[in-house]
């Protein structure tokens, strides 16, 4: 497998000053019971990168983006999210959630709060914003979603692509520093793929960080910064877009695409 | 039934001038092999309870009988001229579906008759509604088979509804009713409609029902001997469906909390205690049992009861070992896990005997308890068992992925639950709640049983009334028609909930 | 859980502990674990400074000392109370740990008969609900909503109070419908199946034609397969069973009769069976003895005229030619009245004095008697006709119903309150669970050409099945725990003994304990069979 390089200066401020590096894995290991999950990722990215994994199902993904923000924990190996190590500290990792946004695959809007509620209370619960501050940042987010005409609804009442913007507005007003998608387009409609995509791609221009998986090629090859493929547990390559597409270094990555493009 | 009215159709219209018996024989009598014992069998039943009923009332029966074939007969002929009135057309979908179903109707017609008439005649016709015992002893001795005596229910009604309550307080029943009216009528718009989501007026609701308990006990309890509210003992004056209604009311409300935190603690996934911490400190622990009970206790044991109890801490290492391997060191899921199913593996009355005998064994030696509190605090626990398991029906319906966007926006564990799955959770399981409470107020009737009087206990004191020496039926048809009417319309309004919330389709 | 996973290496910086989700996790659990054992240590402490008021005999061991050891041995007392009814053989003088045996059995008894009932009768008002005859679903969801609206207990004493006790006295029983059910104040006495000893013979019959049915079963499917066509293989099968036990019965019957048989008089002029109605309806002088009753009635035939014909026999107590000889009676509509005693000896001697009218006993100890008495009475030995299953009618005899099954009021209260309480909710279970199959797979069975009981065997069955069983498990659960309330219609039920054995013994700690260990056991029990039920119904499934 290839050995992600890993610059030493990461390594003294690991614990204190803000690096160019904002995410740091080094050797994650995860078992869900005996069956090893990840078997070793280490890669870094770099503040305002766009990072697009990519690899077949059950490649562990999903496992990898969900260990970055404790959804899962990982047994073996160090993680580092902008300078906090992420351990069994408490504090440490609600600092970290605080700093990474995650969209999901299945949009999980809270169905009995109003899409505005939805969007105000993580900010006002825990970043402890009152309310009319909170209105205002949601209603900009909103805004900024394309969707603030339908603030009043209930998530039950919205199309699955507004559902995912009001899930990514939801994210963006806790003013996280790293935005992760799993997958957040694969429950959607064609058309409605295009409204969320354009967000992204929106996001992603004005400077966010951002890791995302994601099936489609056309946004990693346009927005991303770096390809990640990833399977069977480990990192098989990690590219440029123009280079993982075009002349990819690894023979299960050019199985892979030509089973991907050849449909 | 479509051969018999092609062939019928046939018949009258003269296509083939004659009705083919084999044919409808085979197809209608014939086809399966249980039908014509069956039908059989129903023919004799008919005409063995049309000719008693023929014998008991004649006219009521001929008229039933002729109505019968009259509609049997038109039913028919519109089927097989597709001709239907509403009428006809109603009849031979709900009444005369086939031929049996024709029969069967005219039985329970004439059964419900019969029922029906022999209970007017009980309740009405041969009955006393006086409540003076030496006039409706007059009254009903006029009919050789007297009817009932429904004056021991009038005389009786206020025992019935407070028991002794004391006349000079009632004041303060009709106070709490009429609070609880006053709240009730604007929180059913309050609570259901949006408008109200963010008003200050269900803000203000919410704190009068906060407040309702305290307010229910200066009333039904009250403070002081002297004072506008003299303190009562309920023990003495709680009583009839006041105590019903105390009790079961108190018994949902109050083991609330319980129940809630026994569901969560049963699903908790907190990281339990390790292997080693609990091998530490189980293998010492049996050892000194083994050595300080096992040991001398087998030497003097006597008899195979003795020589069980004397091996009872063997049974450590084995429970410790099922704790670790199924509860993976979870002690709080391990105990309201026991505490659950051994609460909902018991009978209810054992429970109210515990309250009542043992209770008192397990408090402080000078401190007195009132039967009535360790009643209500039986039936609290009892009841939080059962709750628990309802909530946890209810987390169990919250999808993963709600706990997982409240831990990556960070809420934070009591946030999680206080904010995102519980008002979910609950919502889920309020028809579950109400069917509860149903039960509950059913159940209740049990406490008659360790000697507190509520409605049924009411009931059985009536007939031993020197007035109304073993008049029974009356006030128990009385009590099945309040509780009838009570669970009805608890139990229509949590249909329609659970309709309005969709649970039944999940 | 995190056992088999390898743990993290050491970290550089290390977590304070009251920050490290580990630690906290287990700290909270060991707070709430002190938290639960000081609670139960403070009623621990409490209880034993109690022990005064319980009375210092709580723990008392057999040779006068006191210690928690001992704290079971009082099972082994003297209950020294009565139990009115039992499955095994109990008096006062047996132990307390009897007595609640003799609940628990009770406790099992009124239980499984009432989750059988009840299942029937739920099952039934299920389906009724679902009729679409309006009349039958109308009063079936009636039936279900006053049933459950309604507290069990007030049922029960309905039941119990305004219901059984006012039946009419013993004499004046009420028969339901012409059957042999009679109902009286002492309860409800059912006629009852009496397998006799030539139903060996005709097992033996019965076990061949099941095999031969079971061969036709298989012969007739293999040849559905071949033919592809229905070859109605239930009523072949039933064709082939009925070939082979029908003349086994009468082979039974017929080999039955040469060992038993009655003596009559010379002087009765009584030569063969059909002769004892003969003289009897002689002597009343009816045409027929069917109208007996209807003589009576009708004051043609006085009480008197009937007693005087009466026919009296002596036979052994609980013997089957006893049996056989009332069951012909019956049949011939004669009235009889017997003499039991205890021993064939004591029924002869009762013979030979002359009490009785005819001596039925075992062809043997006939034909001895018969030479015996050969100077004094003279007599023919007449051989008895017996059916290897008899039906044994309840039947007055002084101020008790004889023969049969009877249900003491006591029982039939909390029995049939168990089953139409329990059957009600089981009715909505059942009906739910048909409901919940989609009309759509019904169609899609009509539409593959099965044919209606195959459909609902097949289709709907299984899937209502899966829908079913969990709710019926807690039905079932809820019966067991409801029987407990047979103490308020004073059922000797697994909490009436208890309860009793409390108040006798004083031992309020232990007896609780044993009564609510059983109940916690029984719970189990049905619970796990039907768990382990429904994971093969849901594997069968797949
Ligand atoms: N909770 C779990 N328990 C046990 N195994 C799991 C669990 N979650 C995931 N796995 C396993 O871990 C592996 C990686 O899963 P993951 O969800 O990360 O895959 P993925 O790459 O996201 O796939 P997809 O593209 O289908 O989402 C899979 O083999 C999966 O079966
Ligand atoms: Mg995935």
């Amino acid at each position: 497998m290839e050995q992600t390089h890993i610059p030493d200066h990461t390594h003294k401020h690991s614990h204190a000053g803000k690096t160019d590096d904002i995410i740091i894995c080094r050797d994650v290991h995860k078992w869900y019971g005996e069956f090893e999950a990840l078997k070793g990722v280490s890669m870094t990215v770099k503040r305002g990168e766009v990072v697009v994994i990519i690899g077949p199902s059950g490649s562990g993904k999903s496992t990898f983006i969900r260990t970055i923000n404790r959804l899962e924990e990982h047994q073996e190996g160090e993680i580092i999210v902008d300078g906090i190590t992420l351990s069994h500290d408490i504090r440490n990792i609600a600092e970290i959630r605080r700093e990474v946004g995650m969209v999901f695959q299945q949009f999980n809007l809270f169905p009995h709060l109003t899409v505005l509620e939805n969007v105000m209370l993580a900010p006002i619960h825990v970043r402890k914003w009152d309310r009319d501050h909170a209105h205002e940042r949601a209603m900009h987010w909103l805004n900024r979603v394309g969707i603030p005409e339908q603030a009043d609804k209930y998530p039950g009442q919205l199309s699955g692509g507004q559902q995912q913007r009001v899930a990514i507005a939801r994210t963006l007003c806790m003013e996280p520093h790293i935005l992760m998608f799993d997958e957040p387009t694969s429950a959607l409609d064609p058309e409605m793929i295009k409204e969320v995509l354009d967000v992204m791609r929106d996001l992603a221009v004005s400077g966010y960080t951002i890791l995302a998986v994601t099936h489609e090629m056309g946004f990693a090859r346009t927005v991303a910064d770096r390809v990640i493929f990833m399977d069977g547990g480990y990192i098989v390559e990690e590219n440029t877009p123009d280079d993982f597409f075009a002349n990819p270094k690894s023979e299960r990555t050019k199985l892979f695409l030509s089973q991907i493009l050849s449909h | 039934m479509t051969t018999l009215y092609h062939n019928l159709q046939t018949f009258f219209r003269g296509d083939t001038g004659h009705f083919s018996w084999r044919h409808f024989l085979r197809e209608h009598i014939f086809s399966s092999w249980w039908f014509a014992p069956w039908l059989l069998l129903l023919l004799y039943i008919t005409v063995r309870v049309v000719a008693g009923q023929f014998a008991a009332s004649p006219v009521v029966t001929a008229v039933v009988l002729i109505a019968w074939a009259l509609t049997v007969m038109v039913t028919a002929v519109s089927n097989v001229l597709h001709r239907h009135t509403p009428l006809t057309f109603w009849l031979s979908n709900n009444l005369y579906n086939s031929i049996t179903s024709a029969f069967i109707s005219l039985l329970i017609v004439l059964l419900l008759i019969a029922g029906v008439r022999g209970f007017f005649g009980w309740a009405f016709v041969r009955a006393s509604f006086v409540p003076d015992a030496e006039v409706a002893a007059q009254t009903l001795s006029q009919w050789e088979d007297p009817g009932a005596n429904w004056g021991a229910v009038v005389d009786n009604f206020r025992n019935l509804m407070v028991f002794r309550f004391p006349r000079e307080q009632d004041w303060r029943l009709w106070l709490l009713v009429l609070w609880n009216v006053l709240l009730l009528i604007p929180s059913t718009f309050v609570f259901s409609r949006e408008v109200y989501r963010r008003s200050r007026v269900r803000r203000v609701l919410a704190l009068l029902w906060v407040f309702t308990p305290v307010l229910a006990y200066l009333l039904l309890v009250g403070i002081g001997d002297g004072g506008p509210l003299p303190r009562l003992n309920p023990d003495t004056v709680w009583g009839g469906l006041l105590l019903t209604l105390i009790i079961a009311v108190f018994g949902i409300i109050a083991s609330f909390p319980l129940g809630l935190l026994l569901a969560l603690g049963r699903r908790s996934k907190i990281m339990g205690v390790p292997g080693w911490l609990t091998w530490l400190v189980v293998l010492p622990l049996t050892i000194y049992l083994v050595a300080t009970r096992t040991v001398p206790g087998l030497r003097e044991a006597s008899g195979p009861g003795q020589i069980l109890i004397s091996l009872l801490p063997l049974l450590l290492p084995v429970a410790a070992y099922l704790f670790l391997r199924y509860f993976h060191g979870n002690v709080v899921a391990l105990l309201s896990t026991i505490y659950i199913e051994t609460v909902r593996g018991v009978p209810l009355i054992t429970v109210l005997f515990m309250s009542i005998i043992l209770f008192p064994i397990f408090l402080p030696p000078q401190m007195e308890v009132l039967s009535t509190w360790r009643v209500l605090a039986a039936v609290t626990f009892f009841a939080a068992a059962y709750l628990a398991e309802n909530v946890r029906g209810g987390l169990q319906s919250i999808p993963k992925g709600q706990f997982e966007a409240a831990d990556a926006l960070g809420l934070g564990t009591a946030r999680k639950y206080r904010l995102i799955v519980l008002p979910q959770a609950l919502r889920a399981v309020i028809p579950a709640i109400v069917g509860q409470f149903i039960g509950l107020f059913k159940d209740t009737t049990l406490v008659e049983t360790v000697g507190l009087i509520e409605f049924l206990g009411v009931a059985n004191l009536i007939s031993a009334q020197p007035d109304w020496l073993g008049v029974r039926r009356e006030p128990y048809v009385f009590i099945a028609i309040v509780y009838f009417i009570g669970n009805f319309l608890m139990a229509s309004y949590s249909r329609r909930l659970e309709r309005q919330l969709g649970v039944g389709e999940r | 859980m995190t056992d088999l996973t390898p743990q993290a290496p050491n970290r550089r910086e290390s977590v304070p502990f009251w920050r490290d989700i580990r630690v906290l996790g287990v700290l909270a659990q060991i707070a709430f674990l002190i938290v639960v054992i000081s609670g139960l240590a403070w009623v621990a402490r409490n209880v034993t400074q109690n022990m005064s008021t319980l009375g210092g005999s709580q723990f008392l061991c057999r040779d006068g000392s006191s210690s928690v050891r001992c704290a079971f041995d009082f099972l082994q007392l003297d209950a020294q109370f009565a139990i009115s009814e039992s499955l095994i053989p109990y008096d006062p003088s047996d132990s307390y740990g009897r007595a609640l045996l003799v609940g628990a059995l009770n406790t099992i008894k009124v239980s499984s008969l009432g989750i059988v009932l009840a299942t029937v009768l739920g099952t039934l008002t299920g389906i009724a609900r679902l009729s679409s005859n309006w009349l039958i679903s109308s009063v079936a969801r009636w039936y279900v909503d006053i049933i459950r609206n309604t507290p069990l207990l007030l049922q029960l004493f309905f039941l119990f109070f305004a219901v059984i006790l006012a039946f009419p006295p013993i004499r004046e029983a009420n028969q339901l419908f012409g059957l042999p059910i009679f109902l009286s104040q002492r309860g409800i006495d059912l006629p009852r199946i009496v397998m006799m000893p030539s139903f060996m013979t005709w097992l033996i019959f019965l076990v061949v034609g099941a095999a031969l049915a079971a061969a036709v079963w298989w012969w007739l499917g293999r040849r559905e397969r071949e033919t592809e066509r229905d070859a109605n293989r239930p009523l072949w099968a039933l064709l082939a069973l009925l070939i082979v036990a029908v003349p086994g019965w009468f082979f039974a019957s017929a080999t039955a009769a040469d060992t038993q048989g009655f003596l009559a008089p010379e002087s009765s002029g009584i030569t063969e069976f059909a002769d004892v109605p003969e003289v009897v309806r002689a002597q009343l002088g009816l045409e027929n003895l069917n109208e007996l009753d209807a003589a009576l009635d009708a004051g043609t035939v006085t009480q008197e005229q009937v007693d005087e014909a009466t026919v009296t026999f002596c036979a052994v107590e609980n013997s089957p030619p006893l049996t056989n000889m009332a069951a012909e009676l019956n049949r011939a509509n004669v009235p009889w009245a017997v003499e039991r005693s205890r021993t064939p000896a004591a029924a002869s001697a009762d013979f030979a004095a002359g009490e009785c009218q005819l001596l039925v006993s075992s062809r043997t100890a006939l034909a001895g008697e018969q030479a015996a008495l050969a100077d004094v009475l003279p007599s023919t030995l007449i051989p008895l006709r017996e059916l290897p299953v008899r039906l044994s009618v309840p039947r007055i005899e002084g101020l008790n119903f004889v023969g049969g099954i009877k249900l003491s009021p006591n029982f039939a209260a909390i029995l049939i309150g168990l089953t139409v309480y329990t059957g009600a909710f089981i009715a909505e279970i059942v009906r739910a669970g048909i409901q919940s199959v989609a009309k759509g797979q019904s169609e899609a069975a009509r539409a593959l050409g099965l044919s209606e009981s195959q459909r609902l065997r097949l289709v709907v069955l299984p899937q209502a099945l899966r829908v079913i069983i969990p709710p019926l498990t807690s039905q079932y659960l809820n019966l067991t725990k409801n029987s407990s309330l047979a103490i308020a219609v004073g059922y000797p039920d697994l909490w009436s003994t208890a309860f009793t054995t409390l108040n006798q013994s004083g031992r309020a700690i232990q007896v609780f304990l044993i009564a609510m260990g059983t109940y916690l056991m029984f719970s189990l029990l049905i619970s796990s069979f039907l768990n382990w039920y429904n994971r093969r119904v849901a594997l069968v499934e797949r």
